[in-house]
């Protein structure tokens, strides 16, 4: 177990004021420990990352710091007097804020109305917008966020809406910023944007923790790096020194391969054909437009590409859930452009959902009647309407063994496992199936690095063993990683088409944002 | 508005002209047809006016209250006792807001507080309700019903002078017009100040205004019990405003006709009182169609509801509701 | 061993109903008190009402002094009530394992009864007997059905049509059978419809003023066919599937239009089936009178929380209520029927409170790990078709 190099020395040594402390925090729900008697502290005017897998307790710590959960035991000291922080309005109060990882902003609201919600100008209790939409303008200038004011929310783009986030917390004068896996839906050139506006909003005095997993970011940006690890802090240590590989082993513990070995493909005929593809989204409009693209027996093609830009409308229309209006999509030389779930399914496509627990599961079901669910009323899992309950959890009982799912057995409720095994399930059904073709969407999401690992050897496996795979993920890296074919989805269409090798991620980066890529 | 809004709206004017126009042709049928469906619509609109706002601060600030019927119930009963026993109308409707408003906290308990579902808590809202009223009724006032009670009056007899239009919009019950001013003030507070905009971000996305440092559960209490209030107002103005007495279970499905009228009025306060004038203008049109064509009494009766039922068809799937509302809040 | 059977969930759940009655019938005894009546004695005499007492009378001696021809008397009375509540609790029932709230259990019920009482007016004997049934079973199904469309297809949601539905077919039976209905018996002066044929009546079996009839077997068998259909069945896994996930069972190739539809027609059938049982085993005519008085819907309701929505829940739970009723209409004098009804009334909305509070539950257990009897919905939620908006789903 790593040990704390440096807070003895650091914050000594330096000399350098604390905008905060936290002594021994300490959060429990239920029988689980989120965080351990954690001490983390916050020099004034400094980038301090807080790192560490999915579930090592960071968004946790974070959420107690801002007033939303109450901590078992700790205590924290902002600009070195104790303060009690029972809610969101106390962290507000000392100038504390909180850019979510999830948006806090209403999506029928304005910009203007989300920023100034909770100290609204007014005058007798009547709202002021026009006073309101100067401020929002002033801060908007000085600090470089451009957001238009009346722009209602779910209709402007996730940088944008990031900015408004980040305008909430300025707007009540936070000087301590707390931003949660804030690139988690940016381009790369978007991030860099966002980077300047943190070093800003440093050289203004700010102080600014950064919650993320990806490693070479903070080795961009941050001044210091406090790594976590199931619930206890393992290390801070400074910029200097340290490399993504030395930051993933603490994460994680042990050595890590940051790549996973991969043997060359072998493709072979064609599976999917998709030809002049057009979706629309459901407000209407057109989210796929004119997309053509192929995937072969033996290989993973990977599309890359920033959250809305019709990958999910593609993957939809390719399991059967919606219908496009223009264009085919062939498996195997058939004919499935209006085939509706059942049908692809029948056909020989596996899908594992983006989000399992909305459209891979019915949590309430046991993992029985979940492994069912593509052909709970045909044989032998029914027959002529009956079903054979015995047949369904013998043949999960085995699935549970191969895929090494564990919390339960057959019977179990899908919701009492964590999310790595429910996806194992998803997996399992999915795989088991012997499809043609296997759609990962965001297979990964939410898993932590066991998990992940897993997922990909499937992955490969199943690529080895003549499936023809298609990738959509929003983390480049993990397209990058497991891709023979990379592909980058823009605007509803293929902006980009390399063979993994021949790229990196400035090339693939640009073309995510639309910009031109020489061929 | 939308085209088919145009068409409703253009339908409604036509209808009103006519109307004019056979009137000052004055034959006495005419006018009183004419005068009895327009009073008639404002006078039915009105229970179910108050209910529909009741439902609109609940629904805004995101717990559904299927409870209308139970607080409006109530509110008949109570106002009715209250009013009989110390004599005066005023008291009767404080009592019947009192009542209401209980109600309305036991629904605000069981769905903020207890995060149970919405839709359940109302329904033992309405039982409790129904169960409470009838007991009563049998208790207090046995089997001959309650007796006289003192009514609440009509106002604005001024009104009555003024040409054309004096008999329909002079002299109405105080309720009525208190109802058509609350519409008004809601209007007001819900678009233009400070809270009202807080009572919409808890309903749309109680998570982020939780973020802000509003009050979410505060707000909502406040916002369940004010509906209650007012289904409860709707109740008094139901059992001795329009009515003389309290009978068993007399709202007869006229909380529900409200929520209707709410979510075809889109959840706005205008909307929800051309709604509400919609369906009380069905059952004034039922009294027409008794009086005049003699068609059967129970057949007019599902008048309202059928109207409500094809209102409904015509418009939901088109609408959205606040985002949040139905789904209990969680603090970790 | 103690342990295992305290956490077998069945077990559980009727110790948590056996607590929610319990509590309700504290608050229905406050009820009572406040108004002067000893809640010890009126619930005695309930059980008594309620024919409970009449095992007692086999035992050697009848040592506890039953009245053995009274107390058949009071069973039997309350069997009969027991019978139409049981199916529309599992229409009610039902409903909630589909994700769906069926509120016009009443509704369907008078349009079951009235078209088993038109098959059975012209149709006798055995055939006309099951004609009726499965008439009446038809009529609630098409009912429900209408608001199960109306769901699927418009999104409105079924509290509020159900409840129209409701309303609708109350007047609508009315006007038919009142005094001067088209349907009405008009030899006879107080608004009721003319009987059916002798030979469609429900045989008896038991019992001597009153018999219950056969109809008591339907009823039990339907409490079999519901644990079918949910459990064994392609269509009970369906519309499980729909009510906890429907876009989950979206994505599984499940229709979930046609599960909403399906589901709600299969609650009107239970519940028109009890329209069918009244007609054509106790009235064997419809009074107009009858029809405002009548909300065998609602208490469906409660019998269908109080009963978990499980087969045997509501069976037991059925008979809870079916109970209170009959008995409540046998009290002396010192306790007004009446008021009776009311306080029934105030038990039966204490339990729905109580069980769909899940208040007992949280005060038992500090947390709800419990599966919820009614799952979450939101009413004003557009129809499940639509994928959620990126990034809303919660932390």
């Amino acid at each position: 177990m790593a040990e704390d190099p440096s807070s003895a020395s650091g914050a000594a040594s330096s000399g350098a004021a604390l905008a905060l402390e936290l002594r021994g925090i300490t959060k429990r729900f239920g029988t689980f420990t989120a965080n351990d008697a954690i001490d983390l502290d916050l020099r004034e005017g400094e980038v301090h990352a807080l790192l560490g897998e999915n579930g090592a307790g960071k968004s946790t710590l974070m959420n107690v710091l801002y007033g939303l959960y109450k901590p078992d035991e700790g205590e924290i000291f902002v600009r070195g007097q104790r303060a009690a922080i029972t809610s969101s309005a106390d962290a507000i109060h000392l100038g504390i804020g909180m850019v979510h990882q999830h948006f806090m902003l209403i999506p029928v609201m304005t910009v203007v109305e989300n920023i100034v919600l909770g100290a609204e100008p007014q005058h007798l209790g009547q709202l002021d917008l026009d006073t309101a939409r100067e401020r929002v303008r002033e801060l908007s200038a000085s600090y470089g966020l451009a957001v238009q004011p009346d722009a209602v929310i779910e209709e402007i783009g996730v940088g944008q809406q990031q900015r408004v986030e980040i305008l909430k917390a300025l707007y009540r004068h936070a000087r301590i910023l707390i931003l949660d896996e804030p690139t988690a839906v940016l381009t790369p050139q978007e991030v860099d944007e966002l980077f300047a506006v943190l070093r800003t909003l440093v050289a203004g005095g700010t102080s600014i923790i950064l919650i993320t997993h990806k490693l070479h970011e903070v080795l961009d940006v941050a001044d210091r790096i406090s790594v976590l690890r199931r619930g206890k802090k393992v290390a801070t240590i400074d910029r200097e020194g340290a490399s993504e590989r030395s930051l993933a082993e603490l994460m994680v513990g042990r050595e890590v391969l940051l790549d996973v070995a991969r043997s060359t493909a072998h493709p072979g005929e064609t599976v999917l054909s998709v030809q002049d593809l057009w979706v629309r989204d459901d407000r209407g409009l057109d989210a796929v437009r004119g997309l053509s693209m192929d995937v072969r027996a033996g290989e993973i093609v990977g599309i890359a590409g920033v959250d809305g830009n019709g990958q999910s409308e593609l993957i939809q229309a390719l399991a059967g859930m919606r219908v496009p209006h223009g264009g085919h999509v062939e498996l195997n030389g058939v004919d499935v452009t209006r085939a509706n779930p059942r049908e692809s399914s029948d056909a020989g496509v596996g899908h594992i959902p983006e989000d399992r627990q909305r459209h891979g599961l019915v949590l309430d079901f046991s993992i029985a009647e979940n492994t069912a669910l593509h052909d709970y009323d045909r044989p032998p899992m029914s027959r002529v309407y009956w079903l054979d309950r015995d047949a369904m959890v013998a043949r999960a009982a085995d699935w549970i063994q191969l895929y090494d799912v564990r919390g339960g057995g057959p019977p179990t409720p899908a919701r009492a496992l964590s999310g790595g095994n429910q996806q194992k399930v998803v997996l399992a059904r999915e795989i088991q199936s012997n499809p043609r073709l296997l759609i990962a969407a965001q297979p990964t999401r939410g898993l932590d690095v066991g998990a992940i690992e897993y997922v990909h050897r499937r992955l490969v496996e199943q690529r080895d063993a003549g499936c023809a795979v298609l990738l959509v993920s929003f983390e480049l890296d993990e397209v990058m990683d497991l891709a023979d074919r990379i592909l980058v989805m823009f605007g509803g269409q293929i902006a980009l088409e390399r063979a993994s090798g021949s790229t990196d991620e400035r090339e693939l980066g640009v073309a995510m944002t639309g910009g031109k890529v020489p061929a | 508005m939308t085209r088919r809004g145009q068409i409703g709206l253009g339908a409604f004017v036509l209808f009103v002209l006519l109307v004019i126009v056979w009137r000052t042709q004055s034959t006495d049928v005419a006018a009183i047809v004419s005068t009895g469906l327009f009073v008639g619509a404002f006078q039915y609109a009105t229970p179910l006016t108050f209910g529909a706002l009741g439902g609109l601060y609940s629904e805004r600030s995101g717990v559904v209250n299927i409870g209308l019927e139970g607080m409006m119930l109530m509110g008949c009963f109570w106002g009715v006792v209250v009013s009989q026993e110390t004599g005066s109308w005023e008291l009767g409707v404080l009592g019947a807001m009192a009542a209401g408003g209980f109600l309305g906290l036991v629904h605000a308990v069981l769905s903020i507080h207890l995060r149970a579902n919405q839709v359940i808590s109302g329904t033992a809202v309405n039982i409790l309700g129904l169960g409470i009223t009838s007991y009563g009724t049998n208790a207090i006032f046995g089997s001959e019903g309650s007796g006289d009670v003192p009514r609440i009056p009509s106002v604005l007899h001024f009104l009555e002078k003024v040409p054309l239009i004096g008999d329909v919009i002079g002299g109405l019950n105080l309720m009525i017009y208190v109802a058509l001013a609350l519409v008004a003030v809601s209007w007001w507070f819900l678009f233009r100040t400070v809270w009202g905009l807080r009572l919409r971000a808890v309903g749309e996305h109680p998570r982020a205004a939780d973020t802000v440092g509003l009050p979410v559960f505060g707000i909502r209490y406040a916002a369940v019990i004010l509906s209650g209030v007012l289904a409860g107002m709707g109740g008094a103005y139901l059992a001795f405003g329009l009515g003389s007495q309290f009978s068993e279970n007399m709202t007869a499905g006229r909380g529900f006709i409200a929520l209707a009228a709410l979510i075809f009025g889109k959840w706005k306060p205008w909307g929800l009182l051309a709604a509400a004038l919609l369906f009380g203008f069905s059952q004034a049109l039922g009294d027409a169609l008794q009086t005049i064509l003699h068609v059967n009494a129970f057949l007019v009766f599902t008048l309202p509801y059928i109207f409500t039922l094809v209102a409904l068809v015509g418009v939901i799937g088109r609408s959205r509701g606040p985002a949040a509302a139905g789904i209990p809040y969680a603090r970790q | 061993m103690i342990r295992r059977i305290l956490r077998s969930p069945s077990l559980g759940e009727f110790g948590l109903s056996l607590l929610t009655v319990f509590l309700a019938l504290i608050v229905g005894g406050l009820a009572m008190a406040f108004t002067g009546a000893n809640p010890l004695g009126v619930y005695k005499d309930l059980v008594v009402g309620a024919g409970f007492d009449w095992p007692f009378h086999l035992i050697p001696g009848n040592p506890l002094g039953v009245n053995a021809l009274l107390a058949e008397n009071n069973l039997v009375a309350t069997l009969v009530l027991f019978t139409p509540l049981v199916l529309t609790g599992f229409a009610v029932a039902f409903a909630f394992r589909c994700g769906l709230f069926n509120i016009g259990g009443t509704g369907q019920f008078w349009v079951g009864s009235v078209c088993a009482l038109v098959v059975a007016q012209h149709v006798g004997g055995p055939g006309g007997m099951v004609l009726a049934t499965i008439a009446a079973g038809i009529g609630g199904a098409i009912w429900a059905g209408i608001a199960g469309g109306l769901k699927a297809y418009r999104g409105a949601h079924e509290v509020i049509t159900t409840i129209m539905l409701n309303w609708i077919a109350i007047y609508t039976t009315q006007y038919l059978f009142a005094v001067a209905g088209p349907l009405t018996d008009n030899s006879v002066g107080n608004g009721v419809s003319k009987n059916i044929l002798e030979s469609a009546q429900y045989p008896g079996i038991w019992g001597v003023v009153q018999k219950i009839h056969i109809g008591i077997f339907l009823a039990l068998a339907c409490a079999v066919v519901y644990y079918v259909i949910l459990n064994r069945t392609t269509l009970g896994y369906e519309v499980r599937a729909v009510g906890f996930n429907p876009e989950a069972a979206r994505y599984g190739g499940i229709s979930v239009k046609r599960s909403i539809v399906a589901a709600m027609a299969i609650c009107g059938a239970f519940a028109g089936l009890a329209g069918a049982v009244q007609v054509l085993g106790v009235n064997y005519a419809i009074p107009a009178s009858d029809v405002p008085v009548i909300d065998i819907g609602f208490t469906g309701i409660a019998v269908a929380l109080l009963g978990r929505n499980t087969a045997v829940g509501v069976v037991l739970a059925a008979l809870l209520f079916a109970a209170l009723q009959s008995g409540g209409t046998q009290l002396s004098g010192s306790f007004n029927p009446e008021l009776a009804s009311g306080v029934s009334n105030i038990i039966q909305g204490t339990i729905i409170l109580l069980v769909g509070g899940e208040l007992v539950v949280r005060w038992l257990v500090g947390r709800a790990k419990h599966e919820r009897v009614v799952p979450d919905v939101n009413p004003n939620a557009p129809p499940p078709q639509l994928p959620p908006q990126a990034g809303a789903t919660p932390l």
